[in-house]
């Protein structure tokens, strides 16, 4: 009926088949025209309201290959994969899912019927329910059980250990969890349906790297098993890690399928964005900005009882980074630089010509001119019901007041100062911040701080999940600020971003600093070294 | 201070079992009769519906997606006044083996009705549930006779003890965690926890969360079936005056149980406990002589004391520990 479910059943037979003769199996030569189609979209489009999220996207997924969609955000990729798992259906085109063309999918469900699991970006996790209920979410039926309880254990024992070196028993709340191992149940639950077609949509952005790579050895031996796998991730060094093929969207259209043989970083993304160079690293470093007068300074920091101490300064016009494996003390050092106070710590403001001055408090930082940009954007940094402009304008607003009125005008005109400066896209600053992109609503957030003036800039991650023009205009920002004398402390996830933007970069593992590389120091090789606590060029 | 908040978040019933305990210990002291075999009939009736609307509102609330239902009180009353004037002195429908099964129908009707109004028709849960409650309001008064007692020796007075002696409230307190049991057999209630703390999981997972949604709300009617008959059971009067008592007392012992409105945790076990609590802090209040205007604050205290302890265990972390974690 569905040549997907045949390929699940007959998976023994196939194997023992290309055991007995190599050459019959279409499976064994994955990238092979001969290879099974498993999806193949036809010219769908799909609108919501006056915004065309795709407008004539087509292409297939074959047995056995990794797929790599890329693309800015508002490109569409988000909305392909709800096609693909049935939140959405689409308005024009047809999909063919297991040799049957039909126009859209009813409902997620209908979708895993079909072996199509997707695992998302946002962390979907039933946060008071066990590590076994939530790898079996939404298995059972609603009122049968599909698999015994034995089995279900068995089963999530044995995935939760190949994708976790230290798998949570199954009994514990998720909510315990740290939100890599969260992702990780995600993982879990799309591989226990052992899926025809597996989705990752930026499933990868949440996870530590040993993880990272245990998932990705995981989707090698399913592929080689007639998995396919769609892959998307802004992450241009692990599409060339893992994709076989690439398919590039711009502006809900598909532009290109290349075999990754035959594509190049550059070429992907000037498919992308017509542009080529993710930030002017060269010139950039040039003007060195280095040696300004210290603002911040931070001393006898313990991240956790038994971490060796050290200590920080910070100057003015520099870029910090802050790099490590995920939850090895990066978070509670940008948490102190904040102002928040861990014992036998101290931290002080300073201006030239000025006696140091202690900070014990979030606010306190705050009225230094120390401004934290928060990684969880919805839950930590947008008022979802407030509109742009609100967003925007609430910590400053007093400086839009006139007696006691607030002038809209004028917070508008400072708005749009910053429209054009960090290049939001929006259309009316009066509508809610949720109409935004991803990208835009980060901006915005941005601009919030920025609007305060502050001298020092505490970003957690500010890039993740943002698409590569937003990113490119957010680096360039930060280069004017540096120029201006701001003084920038960033953590970032992603090496190229260390690489190509920090003058320095403070390596943490086991919530101790343990390196601190300068910017003719960095590269991948010397930051995935240090993360593994390696001297960088002994060994990558 | 982790640890506790974990263990506090494991078992969400301990404040209630702390003080179901104790009050208990308080009751009996203070009157020594409270805890004498031959009273625990008559207490385990009085008891019986207190328990029962507690149960009732609890699927809704762990539904999540705001989930509560306020018309369980008004629902069971309802129910009893329903029994009483109409099913009792009729010569069709007297007998339990009918009586019965229409009170639970009657019950699952309504909770169905809420749930299709949240679940399908997307109502805010507080304002579907408030206009079944002036509606069920509108029906009891309409239904409730002018000498509004039971026929004398109909089956209900079995239940509080006359004929089956303590079996007969044990019947009606053992119906809802009977059926809460056999669901915990089934996949329907993971996929209630699993919907009610994270909808959009449970969703993209392929869970049916509008069919668990009304589902939720359906139990909570059939429960409040079980309350209208263990109501009119130790009242053998139609009583609509009762319909206020019952409304908030109820979605009170579901949260002093532990049970938090965000949805996906608590359960029958923290309800029953809740519904103790305010039963027993009742009859102490009364038989140490103070005032019944000093009863109504008094649970408002203890259900304050619950939520904060509630909310320390569900509280966020702090940044350093969740690193250190």
């Amino acid at each position: 009926m569905r040549a997907i479910g045949r390929v699940r059943l007959t998976r023994p037979i196939a194997v023992l088949m290309s055991a007995i003769f190599p050459q019959t199996s279409a499976r064994e030569e994955p990238s092979g025209a001969a290879a099974e189609v498993l999806i193949r979209v036809d010219s769908v489009a799909k609108a919501f309201g006056p915004t065309r999220a795709l407008r004539d996207c087509s292409l297939d997924l074959r047995a056995g290959e990794v797929h790599a969609i890329m693309g800015e955000n508002g490109s569409g990729k988000s909305t392909l994969v709800k096609l693909l798992t049935g939140v959405h259906r689409p308005d024009r085109g047809e999909l063919t899912i297991g040799g049957r063309t039909v126009r859209g999918l009813r409902s997620p469900r209908t979708a895993l019927d079909q072996g199509v699991v997707a695992v998302l970006q946002e962390i979907l996790v039933a946060p008071p329910r066990s590590v076994l209920d939530n790898v079996w979410l939404g298995y059972d039926g609603l009122l049968r059980d599909r698999a015994s309880r034995r089995q279900k254990q068995d089963r999530a024992r044995a995935v939760l250990a190949e994708l976790l070196e230290h798998p949570p028993a199954l009994d514990r709340p998720v909510e315990d969890l740290s939100i890599s191992d969260r992702q990780a149940c995600c993982i879990a639950r799309a591989l226990v349906r052992d899926p025809a077609v597996l989705i990752l949509d930026e499933a990868t952005s949440a996870l530590d790297v040993a993880t990272r790579d245990r998932l990705f050895e995981i989707a090698r031996r399913l592929t080689s098993q007639g998995t396919g796998v769609f892959f998307i991730s802004h992450r241009m060094d692990e599409v060339e890690a893992i994709a076989d093929r690439v398919t590039v969207l711009r502006s809900g259209n598909s532009v290109a399928t290349r075999s990754r043989d035959q594509t190049s970083p550059r070429e992907l993304v000037m498919l992308m964005t017509g542009q080529d160079h993710l930030v002017g690293g060269e010139e950039r470093r040039a003007a060195g900005r280095r040696g300004g007068d210290a603002v911040l300074r931070a001393s006898h920091l313990q991240l956790r009882s038994g971490a060796a101490p050290f200590d920080f300064t910070l100057h003015a016009g520099e870029i910090v980074g802050v790099a490590g494996l995920e939850g090895h003390g990066q978070d509670v050092f940008l948490h102190v630089l904040r102002g928040v106070a861990i014992p036998g710590g101290a931290l002080y403001a300073m201006r030239t010509g000025e006696q140091p001055v202690a900070i014990h408090s979030p606010h306190e930082a705050g009225q230094r001119g120390i401004a934290y940009v928060p990684r969880e954007r919805r839950a930590e940094a947008l008022f979802e019901t407030q509109s742009v402009r609100e967003n925007f304008a609430l910590p400053t607003v007093a400086q839009d007041r006139s007696g006691m009125l607030v002038r809209k005008r004028r917070t508008a005109r400072r708005l749009q100062m910053y429209v054009d400066r960090l290049s939001i896209r929006l259309s009316d600053p009066g509508n809610p911040i949720t109409t935004l992109s991803g990208g835009n609503q980060q901006k915005v957030v941005m601009a919030r701080w920025l609007a305060a003036k502050p001298r020092v800039l505490v970003l957690n991650d500010p890039t993740r999940g943002v698409d590569l023009g937003a990113k490119r205009d957010f680096y360039a920002m930060l280069g004017e600020l540096a120029a201006d004398g701001v003084a920038v402390v960033m953590l970032s996830t992603e090496l190229d971003e260390h690489v190509e933007l920090m003058d320095r970069v403070l390596v943490f593992r086991d919530f101790e600093l343990s390196r601190e590389l300068l910017a003719a120091e960095v590269s991948r090789d010397a930051l995935v070294a240090s993360f593994f606590g390696q001297e960088p060029g002994a060994h990558g | 201070m982790d640890e506790f908040r974990r263990q506090l978040r494991a078992r969400s019933y301990l404040f209630a079992l702390v003080l179901t305990v104790g009050l208990l210990i308080a009751n009996i002291i203070a009157l020594p009769a409270f805890g004498a075999p031959h009273n625990w009939t008559a207490n385990l009736s009085l008891f019986a519906p207190f328990m029962l609307v507690a149960c009732a509102s609890t699927p809704a609330v762990i539904s999540g997606g705001g989930g509560l239902d306020i018309s369980i009180g008004p629902l069971a009353t309802c129910i009893s006044i329903f029994i009483v004037a109409k099913l009792l002195p009729s010569s069709t429908f007297h007998s339990p083996f009918l009586a019965v099964p229409i009170a639970l129908l009657f019950g699952a009707g309504v909770g169905f009705t809420n749930g299709f109004l949240v679940a399908v028709l997307r109502f805010e849960p507080v304002i579907a549930t408030l206009c079944m409650l002036f509606v069920l309001t509108g029906v009891a008064l309409e239904i409730t006779p002018e000498a509004g007692g039971a026929p004398a020796g109909n089956w209900t007075t079995a239940l509080t003890g006359h004929t089956l002696g303590v079996v007969g409230p044990l019947l009606m307190i053992a119906a809802p965690i009977v059926v809460w049991w056999a669901l915990g057999r089934t996949p329907l209630l993971r996929h209630l926890y699993g919907v009610g703390a994270n909808d959009a999981a449970a969703f993209s997972a392929g869970v049916n969360v509008t069919a668990v949604r009304i589902f939720a709300y359906t139990l909570g009617g059939v429960f409040a079936g079980v309350a209208g008959i263990a109501l009119a059971a130790i009242l053998q009067a139609a009583d609509a005056t009762l319909i206020g008592s019952y409304t908030l007392i109820a979605i009170a012992a579901v949260v002093l149980g532990g049970t938090p409105i965000g949805g996906g945790r608590g359960g029958l076990l923290n309800s029953i406990l809740g519904a103790s609590t305010i039963f027993l802090l009742q009859n102490f209040l009364t038989s140490i002589h103070v005032s019944a205007n000093w009863q109504q604050p008094a649970y408002g205290a203890m259900l304050l004391a619950g939520v904060i302890l509630g909310s320390l265990a569900l509280r966020q972390r702090p940044p350093k520990a969740r690193a250190a974690a």
